[in-house]
């Protein structure tokens, strides 16, 4: 009998796998005069539901396109689309990212934009030459930017406020900052600021303020080492005062819903300036945040500059490049489009969009949307995109031989700014060679 | 079965002191069991309770196993999936790519293991080996030559390249269901080959009864890393109408914007519940095990 | 069973192979031809498997390991310059050994001796043991899915259960995630506390024992220490071997938990980064997948030696019930 019972149940959910087997396409048959459009991004919830609402919109003003999507998040999406590459799967229009945008460039996958822009094809009369210099590779524009942000240090104003401080300057000095920071540590008794002082993106931002390039001509760019060790000496001297979180405290934290300024574990906060909604979220509404320039060195030029937080790219293999560019244009300049999309993935770009955006935003971007106008008054000019190689010096030289060591007290930053450069130097070279 | 009458007469001191240490072991292994088994389910009760925060609660009241209010939202969220495709189409991918790729690896590999683990045939042990070796090749490396291949065959966006491959069985569990086919007696198929069967009726009448626990334990990891598997539906199910649960879970978390944890603590206990119960359904299999070796008949 | 069913006590199993009815006369070299056709015509699924899906994109692995591929397109031949980049200037090369081999070596047995005891405790019919069973069976259900690291990560936090288990009990906290020397026992915990899979095993294995044994040995007098050394753990030897190779490789290839809880990087100084994860980087975050590939061949190497050895000393220590050699 239980033979019998277990053989029918084993049965009957073949069946039923089987016939709902029969439900999935197999390949689908299309009208012969409809035109397919493949778009792909990363994202999370919300940035999906929105993009496809957009995608919707624009299928309805034009019923002969069929845009076809596809959707990750951040990581699974460049395993994808490395695969997809590799395959000859590419979408048309993909979404990139800055540290991506020259290695995709340089191995022509991408379409030069150039004359979209010219032609009006994509309008971009509207959008400040700054805001598009980030998506130049060499002489050509590879990637619209869908979005400005850029670097920013979120300040819990309650923790100022209850520490009987005022909020610092826009344009800070690091000397500044150490004061700061050790005041903020002496009156509150936590962490001034849990992470960001060692992150790349600060150790180039640090070279922007220096006059510097982090890397020229597929090496580094800069030559004196000296301002990195005394920015590194400062480091650990804050973390030996208790005002900065050490590497090993800080790997607790990951995602930015769990950051130690939500908990009320710090006072400062690195992040990108479109990052602070995620935070604020994650705090609670009666929360207040600012959003504030970085410090810069002692007479040296503003740390900040206008990133674009991720682009559109058309990809080489796309059959339909102009309809790809007529999809991005409306991305861009459309106002109902980006009514719905709201910002989501950091500050338009386009003057017009920006102003219209204003009224319907929440606190978070409300700062965002301001920070970003006052960066706008003063900042440092985008350094070009990073070379190829520059994952494998991120990965496999700054972190593991450079950064870490240091803060975990292994070497000294003199030999830190070594091996850096020595090491650096050695993979950025191999990297060039291809 | 005189000797058990006799027992019956002695002082009820004895049966007294016999019965309560039977108690105080029963006590005492629900107790040890009870608790660890307690520990074992504690991030899971973590996960549970988690799924019915808000997203502030979370991370604040990072502790506490018991929820302030019991928010729903995060399972009407998540549920609603992305863009109009929701949670319902992502659970019927996951069934089929699990149900068929389970059914598939399990009748296929236990086909093979007797193949491997009862008939001698020239070569044996070289195929064996050569089986052996590619598992202990990472796969992370295979995943470019194969999607290659399979985009060429157009497969790309259907389950085929999920599917078919697991025809060809698999060999944890071929190697698995071989150290259970060495661990029956041959009695039987001695008798069997006397009477004049051959391999395969040795192998349907004979040896496939006696494995039922090594199949049953094979189809429940199957379906569970099946089930779990997101680096194949990743590259093979692109189009958001094929998302895998696996998949789908994973588009709800992005390292720079928000995130909506809640909803992925909700859809992660839903999706805990068809590997749940297919597991207590199939475990009574797993143990009833043999009843009798079948020699008296 | 000819031995039971004659009345003559159960001492030493192993005697029973060779005192069966019929032990010298097993047919052998008269079937030989027919079992060929059979036996191929058993592993054809696997075989037709292999080389339709596999063979190729092994082959092409194997030369990849040879050369410079970005995966985006360009690719050159370089000899052996992966390995010896490997072997003489990759310092989180020897990271990723050290801390692959520690991962292997000490989970493998906590977790086998673990799934062991539990499938032995949970191999009866009390009352509510289909519950218990689930209970620990669970946490391996929910493998590795973003929700469970971070769920670990909270539970090793700094004011995390763990440390506040310990502060009740007057010990010391521990930076369980930030301290190089105690990241790794993190994963490792994560694995012991995931060996749902080998206790399955296990207790399958168990569930195979035929009672009968266990009964004549009871009455015979035997007690369960003598029973479960002379009964369960010689017939669950088959069992145990399985388990041990396959956690063994399995170990080797650790990814998923490794990935996701450290979040990829192999923080805090390389002492999480796991071979397989060092791997993936190589492959997909830093376009160097024919250094990955040579990788991968390294790694299929010590696996494959460390399982020969594994299997070499099986003869000492794994009894079947049907091996005649």
């Amino acid at each position: 009998m239980k033979q019998l019972r277990f053989r029918f149940v084993l049965f009957s959910l073949v069946a039923a796998l089987l016939l709902s087997l029969g439900g999935v396409p197999v390949s689908t048959a299309r009208a012969q005069d409809v035109t397919v459009l493949p778009v792909t991004w990363w994202g999370s919830q919300t940035r999906h539901d929105r993009t496809i609402q957009v995608i919707e919109m624009y299928e309805a003003e034009h019923p002969n396109v069929d845009i076809t999507y596809e959707f990750a998040s951040f990581n699974d999406y460049w395993t994808r689309l490395n695969t997809q590459a590799a395959g000859g799967q590419l979408a048309c229009v993909m979404q990139q990212d800055y540290a991506y945008l020259a290695e995709w460039a340089s191995r022509d996958l991408l379409l030069p934009l150039d004359e979209y822009y010219e032609s009006g094809a994509i309008d971009v009369s509207n959008v400040p030459e700054a805001l598009l210099a980030g998506g130049q590779v060499g002489d050509h524009y590879y990637g619209i930017s869908l979005g400005t942000n850029s670097q920013a240090f979120i300040l819990d104003v309650d923790a100022f406020e209850r520490a009987g401080l005022d909020l610092p300057s826009p344009d800070w000095t690091w000397t500044e900052f150490e004061e700061t920071a050790l005041a903020l540590h002496d009156a509150l008794g936590i962490w001034a600021m849990g992470y960001g002082l060692e992150d790349v993106q600060m150790w180039k931002s640090l070279l922007l303020g220096l006059g510097e390039l982090p890397f020229v001509d597929g090496q580094l760019g800069y030559e004196d080492d000296q301002p990195i060790i005394d920015y590194y000496n400062m480091i650990l001297r804050l973390q030996a005062a208790g005002a900065y979180a050490t590497r090993a405290e800080q790997l607790e934290f990951t995602s930015i819903e769990n950051s130690p300024i939500v908990t009320g574990l710090e006072v400062i906060r690195y992040q990108w300036s479109n990052q602070l909604s995620a935070v604020w979220n994650a705090a609670g509404p009666d929360r207040h945040f600012r959003l504030w320039h970085l410090p810069r060195p002692e007479g040296g030029q503003s740390q900040n500059y206008l990133k674009p937080s991720m682009f559109f790219s058309i990809t080489a293999q796309c059959p339909n490049p102009d309809l790809a560019a007529d999809f991005i244009n409306y991305f861009t300049n459309s106002l109902e489009a980006n009514d719905v999309l709201l910002a989501e993935r950091g500050v338009p770009i386009s003057t017009v969009v920006r102003e219209h955006l204003l009224p319907s935003l929440d606190a978070a971007q409300t700062e965002a949307f301001d920070f970003l106008a006052r960066v706008e008054q003063d900042f440092s000019p985008i350094f070009p995109p990073d070379p190829p190689g520059f994952s494998d010096f991120l990965n496999n030289v700054y972190t593991p031989l450079f950064m870490e060591p240091i803060l975990y007290g292994q070497i000294t930053p003199e030999e830190g700014v070594v091996i850096l450069r020595t090491e650096g130097n050695a993979v950025l070279q191999a990297a060039a060679g291809n | 079965m005189q000797n058990v009458e006799s027992l019956r007469q002695p002082s009820t001191q004895l049966q007294i002191r016999k019965r309560n240490r039977k108690i105080a072991q029963t006590v005492l292994y629900h107790l040890t069991v009870g608790l660890v088994g307690l520990l074992m389910l504690y991030p899971v009760l973590w996960l549970i309770a988690s799924s019915f925060k808000a997203p502030d609660e979370i991370w604040t009241q990072v502790n506490s196993l018991i929820p302030s209010q019991l928010r729903i939202e995060n399972y009407i969220t998540g549920w609603a999936g992305f863009g109009g495709f929701s949670f319902a189409v992502f659970f019927q991918n996951s069934f089929i790519y699990a149900g068929l790729g389970t059914l598939f690896v399990v009748a296929s590999s236990t086909i093979v293991a007797y193949g491997f683990g009862r008939v001698k045939f020239r070569g044996r042990t070289f195929w064996f080996t050569l089986m052996m070796l590619t598992l202990m090749l990472p796969g992370q490396v295979l995943i470019i030559p194969q999607y290659i291949i399979f985009s060429r065959l157009n497969w790309i966006n259907t389950f085929w390249p999920l599917l078919l491959p697991r025809l060809g069985g698999d060999v944890f569990f071929i190697f698995m269901i071989i150290q259970f086919i060495r661990g029956i007696p041959m009695d039987l198929d001695e008798a069997a080959m006397i009477d004049g069967a051959g391999q395969r009726e040795i192998f349907l009448h004979v040896i496939l009864p006696q494995l039922k626990p090594a199949i049953i334990t094979a189809a429940i990891f199957s379906f569970y890393w099946t089930w779990e598997d997101f680096l194949g539906p990743l590259i093979y199910l692109t189009k958001p109408e094929l998302y895998t649960v696996s998949v789908a879970l994973r588009n709800f978390s992005d390292p720079n914007t928000v995130t909506n944890w809640g909803a992925i603590f909700a859809m992660l206990c839903l999706s805990l519940v068809p590997v749940f119960v297919i597991f207590a359904f199939f475990q009574r299999y797993i143990v009833e095990g043999i009843a009798t070796t079948g020699l008296k008949g | 069973m000819g031995q039971a069913e004659a009345g003559i006590p159960i001492t030493d199993l192993s005697e029973t192979a060779d005192v069966r009815p019929g032990a010298r006369t097993r047919l052998k070299t008269k079937d030989f031809k027919r079992n060929d056709l059979a036996g191929y015509l058993f592993i054809s699924p696997w075989l037709i498997g292999f080389f339709l899906f596999s063979l190729i994109p092994i082959g092409i692995s194997l030369w990849l390991a040879f050369t410079d591929y970005d995966i985006l397109g360009d690719w050159r031949y370089v000899g052996l310059q992966n390995f010896q980049q490997m072997f003489f200037s990759d310092v989180r090369y020897g990271r990723s050994i050290k801390a692959t081999f520690e991962y292997v070596f000490v989970s493998v047995p906590l977790r086998l001796i673990f799934a062991l005891i539990v499938a032995m405790l949970l191999n009866t019919k009390r009352r509510g043991v289909y519950w218990y069973r689930a209970a620990y069976y669970i946490p391996s259900v929910i493998g590795g899915s973003v929700a469970v690291a971070v769920m670990w990560r909270q539970i090793f936090g700094r004011q995390g259960v763990v440390n506040a288990v310990m502060a009740m009990l007057g010990l010391d906290t521990v930076n369980w995630l930030g301290n190089p020397d105690t990241a790794i026992w993190t994963l490792i915990l994560l694995a012991v506390w995931q060996f749902g899979s080998p206790m399955l095993v296990f207790l399958a294995g168990l569930r195979q024992i035929p009672q009968e044994l266990y009964e004549a040995a009871s009455i015979d007098g035997g007690s369960s220490w003598q029973q479960f050394f002379r009964i369960t753990l010689p017939l669950l030897t088959p069992v145990i071997f399985f388990n041990l190779v396959m956690q063994t490789i399995g170990s080797f290839k650790a990814f998923t938990q490794a990935f996701i809880i450290t979040g990829g990087t192999g923080a805090p100084l390389d002492t999480t980064l796991f071979y397989s994860l060092y791997l993936y980087n190589r492959a997909f975050v830093t376009y160097q997948m024919g250094y990955a590939a040579a990788m991968a061949w390294v790694m299929l190497g010590i696996i494959a030696v460390l399982t020969a050895i594994n299997f070499k000393l099986s003869s000492l220590w794994v009894y079947y019930e049907t091996d005649v050699r």
